[in-house]
């Protein structure tokens, strides 16, 4: 089944009264259970792509169906929601609220979802436990190193049980050790189970952890091919 | 999201920076306290003030000669001789005035004392021989003059306490002779002290009013009759008795142009609070503009808050949270924010106002008592509320209406 469907997306950026076109037609889909990277150069368009992809922007024109529902015809509030219940957001620079412990950082989510209080507790620590962190639940964010605050936001991001995590450059503000812990736990929640992935990266070492790559060039799809063989962390390194 | 988190997230938020939470609201604080303060002062005040005038009887009724200014241009001396005998002959009958009990006629004036080497400036108030059973007064040791001593013009005088002292000393006053208009007044009796009360009998001399009239002030009329009613419930009727007595005796028709008023304690008690509670108002209302400025202090900080936590905004809107979840978090932030600041100043302006009281009540001779404005706490509470979510409401629309996108990237 197809979770995301891109046909001919077109993103023109319009600032005082100047036109720039981003993305310029873009076209694949992308199905359940898939663990996807989208590369390209700086510029390529493939931050913006995921800003349209994660309902944190709109389109110009195209399609962009999620889950057989055109994105379009969600409006204001509606966003939030699907944000909330279907995508789960990675950053580059984690984005951890300081001065809170982890269960509370992983717990912010379910604050301003519809799931009944009860279940918070135990899809918290379930998420924690998931990302390996269970020893650090009741630590100040502060206190934990880069890897493991990464580790946090990706459990932070699956605490609503969502359709797909969106990863931007989740590595890239992490040393080799760290960067390889963040792919391990990505690669074990797509392996293990089953959760749709998609990946930001400019890394092509970064991307081969996926199981597919589409790489994007002035905001056109240059390639997408499925990887024969994928990168692992075994070791827990990410190798150069 | 429930409320309860929203309160959570917010108080979270207004921790991280307990400094700057507590000096936003130092502004808030301020002007609450000022508030509480000139109300419970106020408050104070009147009821002090009508201590004092029940101090005048609850049956006491006065009149006076001339009429209650009604503005600053109206000339209510012009009738200031309008009590005559002729009123006083006709007021002590009892078909006219059948509710009253008794009725004096009163004159006064300043003089000067003198006793030997020593002098001193007094009031001479000349009565008749009720005046002591009219004004509740007890005397420390001789006795009262009697209506003999009114019609034989005696130059009989009874001193206060005060006056006692300053030409006595600790001597025996009563059979002395004090010199006052160049008359020999021979002192028949001297006043308790009083203390606080609605006149100054501390300071004064009691003469016959016949004496004071044709002696001492060398008039004709009197400046007031004080009488009292029968009983509580007469006070009315007695003062209504009164006023058309001295309409008839004036030919007075239109009450509007009466050269007389009647006050009782209840009409000088409504007139002296109102006088007080006026004010207070205006006092409080000065203290409420230090309540806008702290508004405004607040409405700042939230302004630089809401910049500094962009990124966190951004988060939080990535994360699920909608236009109105955010809003609420600041709103919410800005009104605890400033009903802190409500409930640290009615606090401090009760504290501040209890040590003025105690102050007060150690220091003087007032009798000043300690009184909380529940109401004055209420309202302080309420529109500190209301300043918050004033105030709060442009920062958090600012703060709710950011684009996740930017915020998210903005460093």
């Amino acid at each position: 089944m197809s979770l995301i469907e891109l046909n001919n997306l077109v993103k023109i950026y319009s600032n005082e009264g100047v036109d720039t076109p981003v993305l310029h037609g873009l076209t694949f889909t992308i199905n359940k259970g898939e663990f996807v990277a989208i590369m390209g150069p700086s510029g390529s368009g493939k931050s913006t792509l995921l800003h349209v992809l994660g309902f944190l922007d709109g389109y110009t024109s195209g399609s962009y169906r999620f889950e057989d529902q055109e994105a379009s015809t969600y409006a204001g509030d509606d966003t939030a929601h699907i944000r909330n219940k279907k995508l789960g957001f990675v950053f580059q620079s984690f984005n951890l609220l300081p001065h809170a412990s982890v269960y509370e950082n992983v717990q912010l989510p379910l604050l301003y979802s519809d799931i009944s209080e009860s279940e918070w507790e135990k899809r918290t620590r379930d998420s924690i436990e998931k990302v390996g962190l269970t020893h650090r639940t009741d630590f100040d964010v502060t206190r934990l190193s880069g890897g493991e605050k990464q580790r946090v936001a990706i459990a932070r991001a699956l605490v609503c049980n969502p359709d797909v995590i969106f990863a931007d450059e989740p590595t890239g503000n992490l040393d080799s050790k760290s960067g390889g812990s963040v792919m391990q736990t990505l690669q074990d929640l797509n392996d293990r189970h089953g959760h749709t992935i998609i990946l930001i990266t400019h890394e092509t070492y970064t991307a081969e952890h996926a199981k597919r790559i589409i790489r994007i060039k002035d905001g056109l799809v240059e390639s997408d091919i499925e990887l024969v063989e994928r990168r692992h962390t075994e070791q827990g390194i990410l190798m150069k | 999201m429930t409320f309860k988190h929203s309160l959570k997230t917010a108080f979270k938020g207004l921790e991280q920076n307990r400094a700057r939470s507590f000096l936003t609201i130092l502004g808030i604080v301020i002007g609450v306290t000022a508030i509480i303060l000139v109300m419970s002062l106020g408050q104070g005040a009147q009821s002090l003030i009508l201590d004092q005038v029940k101090g005048l009887g609850s049956r006491t009724i006065i009149v006076g000669a001339g009429r209650e200014p009604s503005g600053p241009s109206d000339a209510g001396q012009i009738f200031s001789d309008s009590l005559k005998q002729k009123d006083y002959d006709l007021l002590q009958r009892r078909e006219n005035t059948p509710s009253l009990k008794m009725i004096m006629p009163v004159v006064f004036g300043s003089a000067s004392a003198a006793y030997q080497s020593e002098t001193y400036n007094l009031t001479i108030f000349g009565g008749s021989p009720l005046f002591g059973n009219i004004f509740d007064l007890t005397l420390k040791s001789g006795a009262l003059f009697t209506e003999e001593d009114v019609r034989a013009n005696a130059k009989y005088v009874i001193i206060g306490n005060k006056v006692k002292n300053q030409l006595f000393g600790a001597g025996e006053a009563v059979g002395q002779t004090i010199r006052m208009k160049g008359y020999n007044f021979r002192v028949i009796g001297v006043l308790v002290e009083q203390g606080q009360s609605a006149f100054n009998f501390d300071e004064a001399a009691i003469i016959p009013y016949t004496t004071a009239q044709n002696y001492v002030l060398g008039i004709k009329y009197f400046n007031r009759f004080v009488a009292e009613a029968q009983s509580d419930a007469l006070v009315t009727s007695a003062a209504n008795e009164i006023s058309l007595t001295l309409r008839e005796s004036h030919d007075i028709t239109d009450e509007t142009k009466d050269d007389f008023f009647v006050i009782t304690q209840v009409t000088l008690a409504s007139s002296l609070s109102a006088i007080t509670s006026v004010l207070t108002i205006f006092l409080a209302a000065v203290a409420a503009i230090s309540l806008v400025v702290g508004g405004i202090g607040i409405m700042n900080i939230m302004l630089v808050s809401v910049t500094e936590r962009t990124k966190e905004i951004g988060l939080r809107k990535a994360l699920g949270a909608t236009y109105r979840n955010i809003l609420t978090q600041f709103l919410l932030e800005a009104v605890m924010l400033t009903g802190l600041g409500g409930i640290v100043g009615i606090l401090l302006g009760a504290l501040l106002s209890w040590l003025i009281a105690t102050a007060i009540a150690h220091f003087s001779t007032i009798a000043w008592t300690f009184v909380f404005p529940v109401s004055a706490a209420i309202i302080g509470l309420v529109v500190s509320g209301a300043i918050g979510l004033i105030f709060g409401l442009f920062p958090a629309r600012i703060a709710a209406r950011k684009s996740p996108i930017d915020a998210l990237r903005y460093e």
